[in-house]
């Protein structure tokens, strides 16, 4: 039929012309072939070449709209969002989207939830260059389109689509999962309109990829590689002259007598320096100035000593002054509650040193290398020094005040370009390569060759890396193991796939800028991350939050813990190999918790919600009556369910018990926090430690576990999870009317200078912030400390000698946000 | 002897029971987009500049709520709004207008505190969230006027507080009339009692 069809067509084309040419000769007697065609066209359907393809098209089109199969793949807080949609509220296997494929080369859809840094986007490429075509790119998010709220940052690219073509791109941070949708739902109408003729991958030469950018002192997009030589040649490369931030000269050491000296410093001090038998260690406000030839030596004494027993450094970190580098060091008790016992040591601006306290405190060793890798301090004695949240040969020490981003616009915000001649300029117009790059003078990309990484080689070993691509990594967190046939040798994490220049934001900002970035920090927990930084501020300011306000911030704090327990439980047993079912259930219960955070601040994840003396706004009416509903009815039936059908399981016991085991000293040295320091059996929590807002007023239990392995860490959590009910309970039951903010809302604050540490027990583990303020509206020194960073420096320990399939219920059993690990 | 797989019947117990109870108490997936959900009030996207009027009206610089006052942009964490104050066109006096009014869509984080600290009451977090599509380029840097919607759309998605809103300002125009009489009454102004008003 169809051969006929054609062969008619082809014999009618000749006589058609003809009969045109013949027209005025005989007019009104069509020819032979005219009338045979004007048959052929009455009784037979004649459809051309691309008729036909044009029919095919709506089924060809239908095929690839109905299986967009999304590549398994999160960068940051979006991809939370993400895995919300595939979670059974949202469902998005109900538009075909379901098969969420760990590999690239059976995903057709990428969905780039999060904000794209430089040390992730050559793994992105190259993953967008192993999915098959017909492939798609949704870029999820401001900062995936643009860099978003981060974009200024000096390690995050200023959208994908600077690498890879998108096909939708959805404005919002986060967006919702309904939002998510509806960019699905685009796609898939995108899809609708192509055709088969016309689509870009037939007749396309094989081996078309996306070039690798390369990891060089700066990123370089290899395909500008002779124009950014060029460039770096002339000074027409380098930045223009911009007004530095202003510096401030470090607090020194004083005599005892002196004002401003706290009592307990002064007395500490003199008994150092009197048990040493050398002056070391002087006063300075509430910390000690030691000097850094004896740090180590007076670490040790505090450690060792019976009344004082600072077994536990928390928090260690630097602050770049006018005349000094000064680093710090927070140290706690696990046997004792009290507050921070501080040690400073400053060191000169040239080559800056300090003797590493690893030795003692194994914990300190990537806080250590963090210090090292933003300020350039070198730890002497420290085994393996090299960066930690940047790659090797990135150029500079970018916490220094003098490092200027490629974007930086002025010392502080407010920037003076917005306001009464606000015109609107893009970052990139500002730049030489009008791009987030900067490069040293002579720079030539051919010539680079980057520092060799990783483990040295060893005789029947094999080295392999899970992530920062992987399914099981909770986010972009790269493992390096070295593995003797099944057994782990030994492991090294490698993190920094999402620093997003975190704290270097924060000190351009004002105080109160800083609150919705820290919802950024770990984004399952934002309510908890904004109550420990009002702690922290409110510390300096000196400002008691109302009594309402009190009970709201520890109902949302519970609340969170809630959610991050549900969270942290599910994705556990996914990575037992329970893939996703557990995860939902635990899912489901954590969207009706974020329904009220949704309803208190407006937005499910990213809260915002706290502000120094309060929370923002009063809880709206119909809170209360579903917070005690939900609290006394429905999530008791779900951790109990939780409980009844996971921890007894014959799977969990098996893969859980004897697994990972962290000993009680161990986890106290390697400065574990949270339920993993819990889990080895030491009593320790911030909320019992050192209580903060009215934690004291409650009645709440401090649950451990002596095994110190996975399914006590899996345990802790359900055991935690009753106790914040029981905290809930209280007070929902208490809580009072009245204000919800001591004193005015402000939007410019102002800072008395000093310094204060204010922490708190985050789901977690404990989250410290380290402020130093100079007097004004933004903070000198703003510091984070992560429970998801330095909770990691212990993973190696825990997984020597056990199996790789072990490693990933180890890492999950930690539980980490990669959001908060590399800031 | 131990039987083993008990427990795993015991998990698939967990879903036969969600999948029978959809069946009584109704399925928790909200069949977006059929049915959405309903957003609660202060739920929070991108701003919008509101002005007063209608719907089918379009902003004009007259009904602009926006004084230019600049602390939307003042506190806004990374920094995503531009303005430019109006100028009289007679007298090129600066007047109490924005002229221009840009957010960078893509670097706005959706935080709120422009709306929060608005002191007129003129930006305001929309609830619109279907916003996807395939360029962002030009799409993506809002103007004046792609960002301003009425106080008529304002008050559907935002009904409590404009009522509150409503209610403050009738209560400031209470108490304004009230000043006024007590002044006439007296016949000699209480110093400093109206901040609104200008000494001569």
């Amino acid at each position: 039929m169809r051969g006929t069809t054609r062969k008619s067509c082809r014999r009618s084309a000749k006589p058609v012309t003809l009969s045109f040419m013949t027209q005025s000769k005989v007019l009104f007697r069509p020819s032979e072939e005219e009338i045979l065609e004007q048959e052929v066209k009455r009784h037979i359907l004649i459809t051309p070449w691309g008729g036909l393809l044009k029919m095919l098209d709506p089924l060809y089109n239908w095929g690839r709209r109905s299986s967009l199969w999304p590549l398994q793949f999160g960068l940051a807080c979006c991809a939370i969002e993400m895995i919300c949609t595939a979670a059974s509220r949202f469902d998005i296997a109900r538009f075909g989207a379901e098969l969420f494929r760990a590999s690239p080369r059976q995903a057709d859809l990428m969905i780039v939830s999060g904000t794209v840094t430089k040390k992730m986007v050559p793994m992105i490429v190259r993953l967008y260059n192993q999915m098959p075509e017909p492939k798609y790119v949704i870029s999820m998010g401001a900062c995936a389109s643009a860099g978003g709220p981060f974009k200024e940052g000096y390690n995050v690219v200023s959208g994908i689509d600077k690498f890879l073509p998108v096909d939708v791109y959805i404005p919002g941070c986060p967006p919702t999962p309904q939002a998510l949708l509806h960019a699905l739902i685009t796609l898939q109408k995108k899809i609708d309109g192509q055709s088969i003729k016309t689509v870009r991958w037939y007749g396309k030469p094989e081996g078309e990829e996306v070039p690798v950018p390369l990891l060089g002192p700066d990123l370089v997009d290899v395909r500008r590689a002779e124009e950014i030589r060029e460039k770096c040649a002339s000074p027409e490369g380098q930045a223009k002259p911009v007004p530095l931030p202003v510096m401030i000269p470090a607090p020194k050491a004083t005599p005892a007598q002196a004002d401003g000296v706290s009592p307990a410093a002064a007395a500490l001090s003199e008994r150092i320096n009197k048990a040493l038998g050398e002056v070391v260690a002087a006063p300075s406000g509430n910390s000690l100035m030691i000097e850094s030839s004896a740090l180590p030596k007076v670490a040790r004494y505090l450690q060792l000593q019976p009344d004082l027993a600072l077994d536990y450094l928390s928090n260690l970190t630097c602050t770049d002054y006018q005349d000094c580098y000064e680093v710090v060091y927070h140290l706690f008790s696990t046997r004792r509650p009290g507050p921070a016992v501080t040690l400073k040591v400053q060191m000169p601006k040239e080559d800056p040193r300090v003797p590493s306290l690893m030795p003692l405190w194994p914990g300190a060793d990537l806080q250590e290398r963090e210090v090292w890798d933003l300020f350039g301090v070198r730890f002497d004695g420290h085994p393996n020094l090299k960066r930690v949240l940047m790659w090797e040969g990135f150029e500079g020490h970018p916490m220094r005040k003098d490092y200027l981003e490629p974007y930086y616009e002025a010392p502080d915000k407010i920037f003076p370009s917005r306001w009464k001649e606000g015109r609107h300029q893009r970052a990139e117009e500002r730049t030489p390569f009008s791009d987030n790059v900067k490069y040293p003078a002579g720079f030539d990309p051919a010539r680079w060759s980057a520092p060799k990484e990783g483990f040295a080689s060893a005789p029947d070993t094999l080295v392999i890396n899970l992530g920062p691509q992987h399914p099981s990594t909770h986010g972009v967190f790269r493992m390096q193991v070295r593995v003797d046939g099944e057994r782990i040798v030994a492991l090294e994490p490698v993190m920094g796939y999402m620093h997003r220049n975190h704290e270097k934001i924060a000190e351009r900002n004002t105080w109160l800028m800083i609150f919705p970035y820290t919802d950024r920090l770990d984004y399952i927990c934002s309510m908890g991350n904004n109550l420990g930084y009002a702690i922290a501020v409110e510390k300096l300011l000196g400002v008691k939050p109302t009594e309402r306000a009190e009970y709201i911030r520890v109902i949302m704090a519970e609340l969170t813990r809630i959610v991050n327990h549900f969270w942290a439980t599910g994705f556990l047993l996914n990575d037992l190999g329970a893939f996703f079912t557990p995860a939902l259930y635990a899912i489901e219960e954590r969207e009706l918790i974020l329904d009220l955070f949704e309803m208190a601040s407006g937005s499910r994840m990213m809260c915002n919600y706290m502000r120094f003396g309060g929370v923002a706004a009063d809880l709206p009416e119909e809170f209360l009556p579903l917070c005690n509903s939900l609290v006394n009815n429905r999530l008791p039936k779900a951790i109990e369910q939780l409980d009844r059908y996971l921890t007894k399981n014959e799977i969990i016991l098996n893969r859980c018990r004897g697994v990972g085991v962290l000993p009680r000293d161990a986890a106290i040295a390697y400065s574990a926090a949270g339920p993993v320091l819990r889990a080895s059996g030491v009593e320790y929590d911030v909320r019992k430690a050192e209580p903060y807002s009215i934690y004291d007023r409650f009645d709440f239990k401090v649950p451990t576990f002596p095994e110190g392995d996975v399914y006590a860490r899996y345990r802790i959590r359900i055991a935690e999870m009753w106790e914040s009910l029981k905290i809930l309970k209280q007070a929902l039951k208490e809580i009072p009317n009245g204000e919800i903010l001591a004193g005015k809302k402000l939007w410019n604050i102002r800072v008395p200078a000093g310094e204060a540490y204010g922490r708190v027990e985050n789901p977690k583990g404990e989250l410290g912030y380290y402020v130093v303020s100079d007097g004004t509206d933004h903070p000198y020194r703003y510091h984070v400390r992560a429970p998801s960073f330095i909770n990691l420096t212990a993973l190696g320990k825990m997984c020597e000698g056990h199996l790789i399939a072990d490693v990933v219920a180890i890492l999950g059993s930690i539980d980490i946000v990669l959001g908060e690990t590399d800031r | 002897m131990r039987i083993y797989g008990l427990e795993l019947l015991r998990g698939l117990t967990i879903t036969l029971r969600h999948f029978v109870t959809s069946y009584m108490g109704g399925i928790f997936t909200v069949q977006y987009p059929e049915e959405r959900l309903k957003p609660p009030e202060r739920f929070r996207v991108l701003p919008v500049l509101i002005f007063d009027g209608k719907k089918e009206e379009q902003w004009k610089p007259e009904t602009e709520r926006c004084t230019a006052c600049g602390i939307c942009a003042k506190v806004c964490p990374p920094q995503c709004i531009w303005i430019v104050q109006g100028k009289d066109p007679a007298t090129s006096k600066p007047v109490a207008k924005a002229s221009e009014f840009f957010i960078d869509v893509d670097v706005c984080m959706n935080c709120g505190f422009c709306a929060e600290y608005c002191p007129f009451d003129a930006i305001k977090m929309d609830h619109n969230f279907e916003l996807g599509g395939g360029e962002r380029d030009k799409s993506h840097i809002f103007d004046i006027n792609k960002l301003h919607v009425s106080t008529e759309y304002y008050a559907e998605t935002h009904p409590k507080a404009w009522s509150e809103e409503q209610g403050r300002k009738k209560a400031d125009a209470d108490k304004k009339a009230a000043a006024a009489a007590m002044k006439n009454q007296m016949g000699s102004d209480p110093a400093g009692s109206d901040p609104n008003r200008v000494s001569v």
